[in-house]
């Protein structure tokens, strides 16, 4: 290798390629220190908070979306699935009046439910995940709409609320439900055969299918778990806000898909993992808090972190041709 | 003075000398073969030739240029082993993308004066195809001289290096691709030409030049030059290639019988497979015979027919089913159909070996990494880490730690599709070696091949087809190749046997 021709600049876009683990992490404790520098509230225990409670609820569904991305796959209608979820938990504490655990737990199985078909129209009807989920996000997303006719659901039984507001150790109850479900991704997709089979099918599908292993089964299992991630981050929403807003998981469709591959997902799939993509979510997390931060104004925020989604998948790609050619 | 000069070229690469000092010259007007085991850096030496990468020491002159040779690359073309060409579009299309020189700037795009120029090239270079027709529907030769046709659409060209253009190829079609070498030759050009083919190399060429282990062991005038000491320059030692390798024991209990099968591309194909044979299937590229094994395994559908294996009717189209009865597969396809790109030797490997790592549902790390080892150990895998993506090993490596993956199964079925492909001389004799041993511990090979010297070599029973149907079948120790030359090419001579 040629060292010699290494410049500063080199290094740096290596570290900054996310290929590997440690130069996501890099990239982030970077961007922690020129925050704190930037911004003196930064580190304040208060916004540390907010940071992972955004976090929180974009990590699940970067969690779902990244062992999706990690078999090849995408799924668009995650959002959907989370709001439609979230507003039939609310229609069921509220205008049912079922036990909130009950209503709880009947919309993770929808949501696993949802998820379930999606995997199945896939793998049954050989259509293109990225293409069927533009649709079932529609149908969804149409779903809560009649069901809500837009107005958001009120007066949700304040016995669920810990769930979205309360705090352990001063850390939020959905980072800690995040924590613990990134643990068991991280488990299942890095130590099981299940998880080495998610990979197969990622990097060669039809040579996994050749050694026996259940292409099929894997997907739809994946799809599943997705969904039911997705209606998790849904109702937690519900918990934290009191209310089941229609509106909510409008925003979690193309941030994770950014995050995982900031995180070393690429779309293409076959390597990576949930633990990195969720330092890629921290990292963006980080940033639109820092825009936050900086008083940048609001009509700009949308821009600044879309901008910076792009530079960041750049440099991973540029970074990846210095590598080949080293 | 030599029109192509290699010029005292290293390349270094992390840990290895991929080229060590080389230096040759190649003439216009010549057929120059590169000769050399998988590995011995006759990949990296063309890519030094066609401008991909750099040497790390030395330089490549082209032409009477002198050092300025940058932009003089594109005298070079190349044309790959793999078809690398766009599959859904016209023969036409093909040959002039990006049509910068039939349609310069941005004019309109006109399909009839396209095709009328095509159609001049399609018989210069003998391609069996209209202009008009889809790539996806030509036979592989002809996109094979498509690609090469291709590259010389190229009015610069002076150099042509062909890398393995035959390694898809029967021996009939193998002609065709001479002829249009020849030709090249003729007009005033120089051939580089990379093949395993030892019959190959010498009906060709005119120089052939030999590298081991990075190094140029010889630059000879290829009449001068026989055989085995060809094969003794390229190996370091001789190796006896004359051996029959068949399984000395004799076939055992019936362990598949395959009747009238019918599946996409082949018809009512019937056949018996016992413990301890290798049972060969020869034909040309195309007669169906993947197809008959892929439809075996359940990743193709079937059509029409049954199997039983062991007295148990077989379940098609369940690819984990017949994997779990003790079928194995080995694709002719290692790229596309064989290794996990992107992941480690281990886990390439270890995605056989959950019946023994993952019983608790978790894998147990330890044990993988030791039976990844042995395995690497006992198939002689040369690696350096066994967490190395697979990518970055040599065919040769790859296609045994495919093997050793399929043999940690323990299969009783052992289907090699075209194992040798691309594949050095001294690894192929290692192959042979492994399926000599397999059958005689009791396991049924069947041996798809288009080298009918592997076939006899290897084979204790040959079966041949031709267009989709069984044309014939032949005792090895009776056959005479001319017949089965003459049964893959549809003349029957006799009857397949009961």
């Amino acid at each position: 290798m040629d060292t010699q021709r290494r410049n500063p600049l080199h290094s740096l876009v290596a570290a900054a390629g996310g290929n590997s683990l440690s130069s996501v992490i890099a990239v982030l404790f970077v961007i922690v220190g020129l925050s704190a520098l930037m911004s003196d509230n930064f580190l304040s225990s208060y916004n540390m908070v907010i940071i992972a409670r955004a976090l929180a609820f974009i990590g699940i569904i970067t969690i779902a979306q990244s062992m999706l991305m990690i078999l090849g796959e995408l799924d668009l209608s995650l959002g959907a699935i989370g709001g439609f979820c979230g507003v039939v938990g609310g229609i069921l504490m509220v205008r049912v009046g079922l036990p909130p655990w009950i209503a709880f737990i009947a919309c993770l199985a929808i949501g696993a439910a949802f998820g379930a078909i999606n995997g199945l129209l896939v793998t049954l009807l050989n259509l293109h995940s990225l293409v069927l989920t533009i649709g079932m996000a529609g149908v969804y997303g149409g779903l809560n709409l009649v069901l809500t006719k837009g107005v958001a659901i009120t007066g949700i039984p304040t016995s669920i609320g810990f769930l979205g507001s309360g705090t352990i150790f001063g850390l939020p109850m959905p980072f800690l439900i995040m924590l613990a479900f990134l643990i068991l991704a991280c488990f299942l997709t890095l130590k099981t055969p299940f998880g080495r089979y998610m990979y197969a099918v990622g990097s060669n599908t039809p040579a996994a299918r050749m050694l026996g292993i259940p292409v099929d089964k894997v997907r739809i299992g994946v799809f599943t778990f997705a969904g039911f991630l997705a209606a998790l981050a849904g109702m937690l929403m519900v918990a934290r806000l009191g209310s089941a807003q229609p509106s909510i998981g409008d925003s979690w469709v193309l941030a994770p898909i950014a995050a995982s591959v900031i995180g070393g997902v690429p779309t293409t799939g076959g390597i990576g993992s949930p633990l990195g993509a969720i330092f890629g979510a921290a990292i963006i997390g980080v940033i639109e808090n820092l825009i936050v931060l900086l008083g940048v104004s609001p009509y700009w925020q949308t821009m600044v972190s879309g901008a910076i989604v792009v530079i960041a998948i750049s440099l991973d790609s540029i970074s990846r041709r210095y590598f080949k050619r080293a | 003075m030599a029109y192509l000069s290699v010029d005292r070229v290293s390349k270094e690469f992390p840990g290895v000398r991929a080229l060590d000092d080389v230096s040759l010259d190649i003439e216009l007007g010549q057929v120059h073969t590169l000769a050399g085991e998988n590995g011995a850096g006759k990949s990296t030496l063309v890519k030094m030739l066609t401008g991909l990468d750099r040497p790390t020491d030395g330089r490549v002159i082209i032409g009477a240029e002198g050092p300025g040779e940058q932009d003089s690359h594109e005298a070079i073309a190349y044309v790959p082993q793999e078809i690398n060409l766009f599959v859904n579009m016209t023969v036409a299309e093909n040959l002039f993308m990006p049509f910068s020189r039939t349609h310069p700037g941005m004019g309109l795009f006109k399909r009839r004066n396209l095709e009328r120029e095509a159609q001049s090239w399609i018989e210069r270079f003998n391609i069996h195809a209209r202009p008009s027709d889809k790539v996806t529907d030509i036979s592989v030769s002809d996109q094979q001289l498509l690609q090469i046709a291709r590259a010389c659409t190229n009015e610069h060209m002076k150099v042509l290096i062909l890398d393995e253009p035959t390694s898809a190829l029967t021996d009939a079609e193998v002609d065709r691709v001479f002829a249009v070498v020849r030709d090249v030759v003729a007009s005033g050009c120089a051939v580089v030409f990379i093949s395993h083919k030892f019959d190959e190399m010498f009906a060709i060429s005119d120089v052939i030049s030999v590298l081991r282990n990075g190094r140029l062991r010889a630059t000879c005038q290829a009449d001068e030059l026989t055989q085995d000491q060809l094969i003794e320059l390229m190996s370091g030692e001789e190796i006896d290639t004359d051996t029959r390798l068949q399984p000395e024991s004799s076939p055992g209990d019936l362990l598949l019988r395959v009747s009238g099968l019918s599946g996409k591309g082949f018809e009512d194909v019937s056949f018996d497979l016992r413990r301890g044979e290798v049972l060969g299937f020869a034909g040309l590229v195309g007669a169906g015979r993947s197809e008959v094994m892929q439809t075996l395994l359940g990743f193709l559908p079937k059509r029409a027919g049954e199997a039983e294996h062991r007295g148990r009717p077989w379940k098609f189209g369940d690819t984990r089913y017949a994997v779990r009865q003790g079928l194995a597969y080995l694709s002719e396809d290692r790229k596309f159909h064989g290794i996990f790109p992107g992941q480690s030797l281990r886990r390439n490997i270890g995605m056989s070996l959950f019946h023994t790592t993952g019983k608790k549902g978790v894998i147990a790390a330890g044990r993988e990494r030791g039976i990844v080892h042995d395995i690497i150990a006992s198939y002689d895998i040369k690696t350096s880490t066994i967490d190395k993506d697979i990518v970055f090993l040599s065919g040769g490596n790859q296609q045994k730690a495919i093997i050793g993956r399929a043999m940690a199964c323990s299969p009783d079925i052992l289907i090699f599709d075209e194992p040798t492909k691309g594949i050095d001389i001294r690894t192929k004799m290692d192959i042979y070696r492994l399926v000599k041993e397999l059958a005689e511990n009791g396991v049924g090979v069947i041996l798809v091949s288009s080298e009918m010297d592997e076939l006899n070599r290897c084979a204790s029973r040959i079966i041949t087809m031709y267009e989709g149907r069984i044309s014939g079948e032949f005792n090895t120790e009776s056959a005479t190749n001319n017949e089965l030359i003459a049964a893959i090419h549809g003349h029957t001579t006799e009857e397949p046997a009961a």
